[in-house]
């Protein structure tokens, strides 16, 4: 089976990290629209 | 303001199952023989482009309906729409090419899925480009109608393209006529992640939609 484990790791941060920023995005502009 | 509350409630609902997916897939989800661990990024990839793809959907359909019936929910609707769109379709092609590496070894090729993929996310930026060029109101919202029923155009080509042309991109292994031809316990994964990513979806349209609304009711002929 090949060891590709940091690839998942780095795309699952990607992922999270994309729909995270872009709640926090939406939070702010909402509050000052 | 109710709608932004509703949004934001059920966009907190959905970043707080996002764990979980990740818990169900690394740790609850076997590990595919051929692929290794590279192979769990499917669980993110196909939501996101699933949400790629209806949001243009959407958008088209809202824009064939705003037309016709000139009501500016439509439009609002087609814009949430756009740029929620736009988010998921960044998550498709950052995960896609880290998938890509391992697996292929290459980050990306001009193969005809990618490439229709990112046609279709460019369609993205340049509808909302277009709206912000755009000063007057009524002319921003018909010519963001009309640009957004061509992007609804490209989705059956950007689905249909593995089929269509000689692609590196695997088959479609859920959305196809046949039945899934995925084991249960990956289906299951792979059901739960799509759920929460329609939850994140409808939480981020609906706070997106109410902000377009709040800048109306602020400036109304902005």
């Amino acid at each position: 089976m090949p060891e590709n484990t940091p690839y998942m790791v780095a795309a699952y941060i990607v992922a999270a990290a994309i729909l995270v920023g872009y709640a926090v995005l939406l939070y702010r502009r909402t509050l000052k629209p | 303001m109710r709608l932004l509350q509703t949004g934001r409630w059920i966009t907190v609902i959905g970043l707080a199952l996002l764990p979980a997916v990740y818990v169900r897939a690394i740790s609850f989800t076997p590990v595919e023989r051929m692929q290794g661990a590279a192979q769990k990024i499917f669980y993110l990839h196909v939501p996101a482009a699933i949400w790629t793809e209806s949001a243009m959907v959407l958008v088209g359909v809202a824009s064939i309906f705003f037309l016709f019936l000139k009501d500016p929910r439509l439009d609002r609707f087609a814009e949430a729409s756009a740029e929620v769109g736009i988010v998921f379709g960044s998550i498709v092609l950052t995960t896609g090419p880290i998938w890509g590496k391992p697996i292929w070894g290459t980050w990306w090729t001009w193969d005809a899925r990618l490439t229709l993929t990112l046609l279709l996310f460019l369609m993205y930026v340049g509808y909302l480009l277009l709206r912000g060029a755009v000063t007057d109101p009524g002319l921003r919202a018909r010519y963001a109608a009309v640009l957004g029923i061509c992007g609804m155009c490209l989705v059956p080509f950007v689905h249909l393209s593995v089929y269509m042309f000689r692609t590196l991109h695997p088959q479609p292994i859920v959305l196809k006529p046949s039945a899934p031809s995925l084991p249960g316990s990956m289906l299951a994964t792979l059901a739960f992640s799509f759920v929460v990513f329609t939850v994140l979806f409808v939480g981020f349209v609906t706070q997106r939609y109410a902000l377009s609304l709040l800048r109306e009711q602020a400036a109304p002929h902005a």
